[in-house]
C-alpha cells in the first residue's frame, strides 16, 4: 500500500466545506476553467488518456463513453447518476454532503466535454438532506456563474436540475434512471438504442456517477499522467472505498486501488481492525451484488481486475461488508435475497420470478426448515436466471445471481450442517402447511 | 428481401423485421408472450431468445455469441445466422416456463383460457411437468378493471401487451403496472376503468387467462367451439372478424388480422354487437296477407308468388312506378340477384338505397390520432355495405332513387309496389317512411325485426342476420371482401342468398362464390376479392 495524498476527500473536514468561498479557495473550479479554454475534444482527450474508469460499477472508461455520442447531435443531456443505492455503498453520499462543488465542477467539465445543454442530477429519494445541499449549491454556482448562459465568457451554456428519484434500486441502471427522469416507471430499456444515441427524452445523453464526475477537476488541472501514476495499470486514479460491518472505524476512505481486502480491514488508515475481538468470517468486497469472500480470499486486491480471479462480478463500488464470525450466513443469504426481491423491477421473467422465488426458499432455510435439495436448487436459479452473459435487459439479475452463487457455493458445507441437523418432521409440517 | 440462416436452413425475409416475426412466418413455434406485431417491442418475457452469430470483439471471427439475444428485438440483417434448435435455447425456454408458472394458479379447469392458453401450451411443448417450488405462491388478487373486463392478476406473466394497447393503440391509456417486481400487478386508474371503445381487444391479445370478457365467462369451452370468418357489420369499416358457434348459437365474435383493413383489432361495438341474432322477437315466419290477416306461405312457393305479383303490378298499373328498396345490409350477390329479378318482371323498377344510419362522426384511434398516425377507424356509417349496394345500383342503372326523395314521392301515392329489405339490427322505420309505405298497396317486406311495415305489408319475409349468411361486402375505402355463414338460419327462415337464386330462377343451391363470379362477370369492381393473409401458425 502506497502513500497517498487525499484528493476527492481533501476538503472533508474542513469547516463549511460545502460553500463555494471554501471550494475556490482551496483551488476550486480551476479545473473548469482550465477545460472550458480547451477544445470539448481535447478534454475527452485527457479523459481517455487518463483511462478513467467508471467508478459507478462496472468500470467502463468515461472518455469512451463520451466518444459514442453521434458527431451531428443537435442536443446532449448529462445524466449525474446519484442513485447510489447498493448497499454497503455512501460514498457519492459524502462527495455531495461534504464537497457539493468538487461534483459541480465535474458536472461542467463533463457537460462541457460533451456539450451537453442540460444536466440532470438525478438523486435517489431518500437523499434529503443531501438534496437541500447540492440545490444550495447549485444555486451558489448559478449565482457565480458557473452554470446558465455563457459560462464564464466561453460561449458554453449549461443548465442543471436535480431530479429526485421515488426510490428504486434499480433505477441506479443507466436506462432505468432516464425512464425515471423522463417521468416513467424505472424500467430499464432494451439496448440497442444505447442513451449516447437515444437517451433522454430520445436525445444522446452521457450517464456517469458521482465518483467519476468527482474526479474530472483533478485529471483537467493535473493532468492524465498523474492519474495514471496513482494504483496499478488499469485501475488507476484515487478511489473511494467505504467499508462497514464488525470493523473499529466503518466510514468512507480515499486511497489507491493498490491494496487488499486484508488491509482495507486491517489498516488505520482504513477499517483500523475487527472490533471487539471478532473474527472476519466472509466480506463482501464491491457492494452486495459482486459476491462474497470467504475469510481465507482477504488478499483479493481492491482493484478493477482482481476480483475475478475470485470468483466475484468485478469491483463494483468498492463498499466492503465485513461480516463477522457470530453472523448465521443463512441471515446474510436470507438478507440478500430479500434485497434483489424487493428490488427487482419485474420487467424481466427470469429475475422476477427468480430472485422472489429464492427469498422465499433462503426465508425458509434460515427458519431452519430447508431441504438439501433447496441448497440444489440456490445454486441452479442463479445460473438460470443468467449470470455473465445475463439473460435479461438490464445486470441486476447478474447482479442478484453473483451475491446469492457465491455466498452458496463458498457456504455450502455450512448451509448444509445447518439443514442435516434440523428436524425433519418440522420440515414437512411447514411444507404442507404451505401447500 | 434479404436472406438469412435459420436453424441451418436458408430462409428469403424481409430486412429489417424482427428475427422472430421471421421465424415464425418460416412456420417455426417460438414460444412467446410479449412480442405483438401491433405493439411496441420490450424484450421482457425473455422466450424468444435466440442464439445468434457474431464476429468475436478480438479476433473478429464469426461464431455463436455467448449471450442469448431477444430475436422479437433483433431486425433481420441480410446474410445472418440464427438458431433457435439449441440446447441452450432449449434450456432458457424450459427455465422460462418453469418461472412463469411458480405462482401460477394452475386453476385451468375453471379458466376461459383453457384449450387456447399459451402457458398451457408452452408448458406443454417447452416446459416441465411439475413446478419445484414447494413454498407458498404469491397471490395476487382477482379485480373488476371495467364494465366489460375482468383481471385475473394471479394468472398474468407480466407481458404487457395490454398496457401497451391502451397506450399505443387505444390511446387512452387505462391500465398500467403497479407494485415491483413479482408483486407486480396489471391494474386501472383508480377512478378510470378500462371502458375505452376498443378495450375488448386486450382479452384477445393477452396470452393466458389473465384478461377476461365478462360477456363470454364461464360461456364456453372454447373447444367446443367451431368458427367462421366473416366480416362486422357494425360499421363501414368492415373488421376481418371470427365468429365463434355452438350448436347455432354464436357465443363471440374475435378479431381476425387484415393488414388492410382492422390490422389485429376491433371495437367493443361490433365485438358485443351480435346479440340481436338470437333476439327472440325477430321474424321467422314466411306470411302472406289474407285481408286483415296472414296465414303462413310455403317457401317453395315465394318465388311464384312474387314474381307472378311484381309482374302483375306492372302491366296493370303502368301509370305507377314499382321501387326496390335495397338495405346496407345486404350482401352484394342478394342485391345483385334481388335487383336482378325484379327487373326481369318489371323493367322501369326504381332502385333505392334504404336508409344509411349514421352518428356525427369518426372516432379515431388511438385517440386524438390524425390521418398519419391512425391506427383504428370506427367509422360513423353503421352498416358494412353501403359501398356494395351503391355498386349494385349504378351498374343496373335506369331508374334510381334516394331514399327521401322515395319516402316523397310514395307519401303522394307514386308508387304501386314495393319491396323493401331492412336487415337493421335496430328499429330502423321513422314515422314518416312508415306514413308513406302506407301509400303503397302491395308491399314485400323482407327484415329481421317486425314493425310499422310489416304489419301493413303483403307479403312479410323474414331475414337472416350476418351470422346465418354469407356473400361479399364493400367497406367504406372499397375493399371487396368475402364473408361465410357461421350458424343455421333460425326454424322458419331461409337463407337470404338462396331464396333470392331462387327468385332469380337459378337452379340448384346458392353459393357466394358462383353468384361473385356471375357479377364479375359484369361488373369490374367485384373482380378482385380481398381475403386477408392468414397469420403464422404460431404467432398470437
Amino acid at each position: 500500500m502506497s502513500e497517498y495524498e487525499k484528493v476527492l476527500l481533501k476538503n472533508v473536514g474542513k469547516p463549511n466545506s460545502r460553500q463555494l468561498a471554501t471550494y475556490v479557495e482551496g483551488g476550486g473550479y480551476s479545473g473548469a476553467k482550465r477545460a472550458l479554454e480547451h477544445t470539448p475534444d481535447d478534454v475527452i482527450d485527457v479523459v481517455k488518456r487518463a483511462n478513467l474508469r467508471g467508478r459507478g460499477g462496472a468500470g467502463f472508461p468515461a472518455g469512451v463513453k463520451w466518444t459514442f455520442l453521434p458527431k451531428d447531435r443537435e442536443v446532449t443531456y448529462l445524466c449525474v447518476n446519484a442513485d447510489e443505492s447498493e448497499p454497503p455503498t455512501f460514498s457519492n453520499r459524502v462527495l455531495m454532503e461534504e464537497d457539493p462543488h468538487q461534483l459541480l465542477e465535474g458536472i461542467l467539465i463533463a457537460g462541457y466535454a460533451t456539450q451537453a445543454t442540460v444536466a440532470y442530477l438525478y438523486m435517489r429519494a431518500e437523499f434529503t438532506e443531501q438534496y437541500h445541499i447540492m440545490q444550495k449549491a447549485i444555486d451558489e454556482a448559478y449565482e457565480a456563474g458557473y452554470f446558465g448562459k455563457n459560462i464564464l465568457n466561453s460561449g458554453y451554456s449549461l443548465e442543471c436540475y436535480i431530479h429526485r428519484g421515488a426510490g428504486a434500486y434499480v433505477c441506479g441502471e443507466e436506462t432505468g434512471l432516464i425512464e425515471s427522469l423522463e417521468g416513467k416507471r424505472g424500467w430499464p430499456r432494451i439496448k440497442p438504442p444505447f442513451p449516447a444515441i437515444q437517451g433522454a427524452f430520445g436525445k444522446p445523453t452521457v450517464v456517469n456517477n458521482v465518483e467519476t464526475l468527482a474526479n474530472l477537476p483533478h485529471i483537467v488541472n493535473r493532468g492524465a499522467d498523474w492519474f495514471l501514476g496513482i494504483g496499478p495499470e488499469g485501475s488507476s486514479g484515487p478511489k473511494l472505498f467505504c467499508i462497514s460491518g464488525a470493523v473499529k472505524k466503518p466510514g468512507c476512505y480515499e486511497g489507491a486501488m493498490d491494496f487488499s481486502v486484508r488491509e482495507l480491514i486491517e489498516s488505520d488508515r482504513f477499517g483500523g481492525g475487527m472490533r471487539d475481538g471478532l473474527k472476519v468470517k466472509a466480506v463482501m468486497p464491491g457492494g452486495i451484488s459482486m459476491g462474497i469472500l470467504t475469510a481465507d480470499e482477504l488478499d483479493m486486491k481492491m482493484d478493477f481486475s482482481d476480483p475475478a480471479k475470485y470468483g466475484l462480478l468485478g469491483l463494483g463500488t468498492a463498499s466492503a461488508i465485513v461480516i463477522d464470525d457470530r453472523t448465521d450466513i443463512r441471515q446474510v443469504l436470507r438478507n440478500v435475497a430479500r434485497f434483489f426481491a424487493h428490488e427487482s423491477c419485474g420487467q424481466c421473467t427470469q429475475c422476477r420470478e427468480g430472485t422472489s422465488w429464492m427469498y422465499k426458499m433462503t426465508n425458509r432455510v434460515e427458519r431452519g426448515l430447508g431441504r438439501m435439495q433447496d441448497i440444489e436448487l440456490l445454486g441452479e436459479i442463479p445460473a438460470k436466471m443468467g449470470m455473465m452473459p445475463g439473460l435479461s435487459i438490464c445486470g441486476l439479475s447478474d447482479g442478484a445471481a453473483f451475491a446469492i452463487s457465491t455466498i452458496v457455493e463458498k457456504f455450502r458445507s455450512e448451509l448444509e450442517d445447518y439443514v442435516r441437523n434440523e428436524n425433519d418432521d418440522a420440515v414437512r409440517i411447514a411444507l404442507e402447511i404451505a401447500n | 428481401m434479404a436472406k438469412i440462416i435459420l436453424n441451418n436452413q436458408e430462409v428469403e425475409t424481409r430486412e429489417g423485421i424482427p428475427v422472430l416475426q421471421a421465424a415464425l412466418e418460416a412456420g417455426l413455434n417460438v414460444p412467446h408472450y410479449c412480442y405483438h406485431p401491433g405493439l411496441s417491442v420490450v424484450a421482457s418475457c425473455r422466450l424468444c431468445l435466440m442464439e445468434m452469430k457474431m464476429p468475436h470483439p478480438k479476433t473478429g471471427e464469426l461464431g455463436w455469441a455467448p449471450k442469448l439475444m431477444p430475436s422479437c428485438q433483433t431486425p433481420v440483417r441480410d446474410g445472418m445466422e440464427v438458431r433457435f434448435d439449441s440446447d441452450k435455447v432449449h434450456e432458457n425456454q424450459e427455465r422460462c416456463m418453469e418461472f412463469f408458472l411458480l405462482n401460477h394458479p394452475l386453476d385451468c379447469p375453471v379458466c376461459d383460457q383453457a384449450g387456447e392458453c399459451h402457458l398451457q401450451d408452452y408448458s406443454y411443448h417447452f416446459g416441465k411437468s411439475e413446478s419445484r417450488m414447494v413454498d407458498q405462491k404469491h397471490v395476487t388478487p382477482k379485480k373488476d378493471v371495467g364494465p366489460r373486463t375482468l383481471l385475473y392478476s394471479d394468472r398474468c406473466v407480466m407481458c404487457s401487451r395490454c398496457v401497451r394497447f391502451c397506450d399505443e393503440v387505444a390511446g387512452t391509456g387505462e391500465l398500467c403496472i403497479t407494485n415491483r417486481g413479482s408483486k407486480a400487478e396489471i391494474d386501472a386508474f383508480p377512478g378510470k376503468p378500462l371502458a375505452n371503445p376498443m378495450q375488448g381487444n386486450v382479452v384477445d391479445i393477452c396470452p393466458v387467462g389473465c384478461l377476461l370478457d365478462k360477456d363470454f365467462l364461464f360461456q364456453q369451452r372454447v373447444w367446443f367451439l367451431k368458427s367462421a370468418d366473416s366480416i362486422c357489420t357494425g360499421c363501414s369499416t368492415g373488421c376481418s372478424i371470427r365468429i365463434d358457434q355452438n350448436e347455432d348459437h354464436v357465443h363471440r365474435l374475435k378479431p381476425r388480422f387484415n393488414p388492410r383493413v382492422n390490422q389485429w383489432w376491433m371495437c367493443d361495438e361490433g365485438r358485443f354487437g351480435f346479440k340481436y341474432i338470437h333476439d327472440k322477437n325477430r321474424l321467422t315466419r314466411l306470411k302472406l296477407r289474407r285481408g286483415e290477416s296472414f296465414e303462413s306461405l310455403r317457401w317453395e312457393s315465394l318465388a311464384e308468388t312474387v314474381r307472378y305479383r311484381f309482374e302483375d303490378v306492372a302491366k296493370k298499373q303502368s301509370d305507377k312506378k314499382i321501387a326496390v328498396v335495397l338495405s346496407p345490409f345486404m350482401a352484394c350477390e342478394e342485391a345483385w340477384l334481388l335487383v336482378k329479378t325484379i327487373r326481369e318482371v318489371a323493367p322501369e323498377a326504381t332502385l333505392v338505397l334504404g336508409p344509411v344510419p349514421t352518428v356525427e362522426q369518426d372516432e379515431r384511434f388511438p385517440v386524438g390520432a390524425t390521418n398519419g398516425d391512425t391506427k383504428f377507424i370506427i367509422r360513423k356509417e353503421k352498416c358494412p355495405n353501403r359501398n356494395g349496394i351503391e355498386l349494385i345500383i349504378k351498374h343496373f342503372g335506369g331508374n334510381t332513387e334516394t331514399f327521401d326523395a322515395f319516402v316523397e314521392q310514395a307519401g303522394a301515392g307514386e308508387f304501386a309496389a314495393a319491396w323493401i329489405s331492412g336487415g337493421y339490427p335496430t328499429e330502423w322505420v321513422s314515422k314518416d317512411f312508415a306514413k308513406a309505405a302506407g301509400k303503397i298497396p302491395f308491399k314485400v317486406v323482407h327484415d329481421l325485426f317486425g314493425s310499422a311495415l310489416t304489419d301493413e305489408a303483403t307479403l312479410v319475409i323474414p331475414a337472416c342476420s350476418f351470422a346465418e349468411r354469407d356473400g361479399t361486402f364493400v367497406n367504406a375505402t372499397g375493399v371487396v371482401q368475402p364473408f361465410a355463414r357461421a350458424i343455421k338460419p333460425p326454424q322458419g327462415c331461409k337463407r337470404d342468398g338462396q331464396f333470392f337464386y331462387e327468385l332469380a330462377e337459378l337452379e340448384g343451391l346458392y353459393q357466394s362464390p358462383t353468384v361473385l363470379g356471375m357479377m364479375a362477370a359484369e361488373i369490374d369492381e367485384f373482380k378482385e376479392v380481398y381475403v386477408p393473409p392468414q397469420l403464422p401458425e404460431h404467432q398470437h
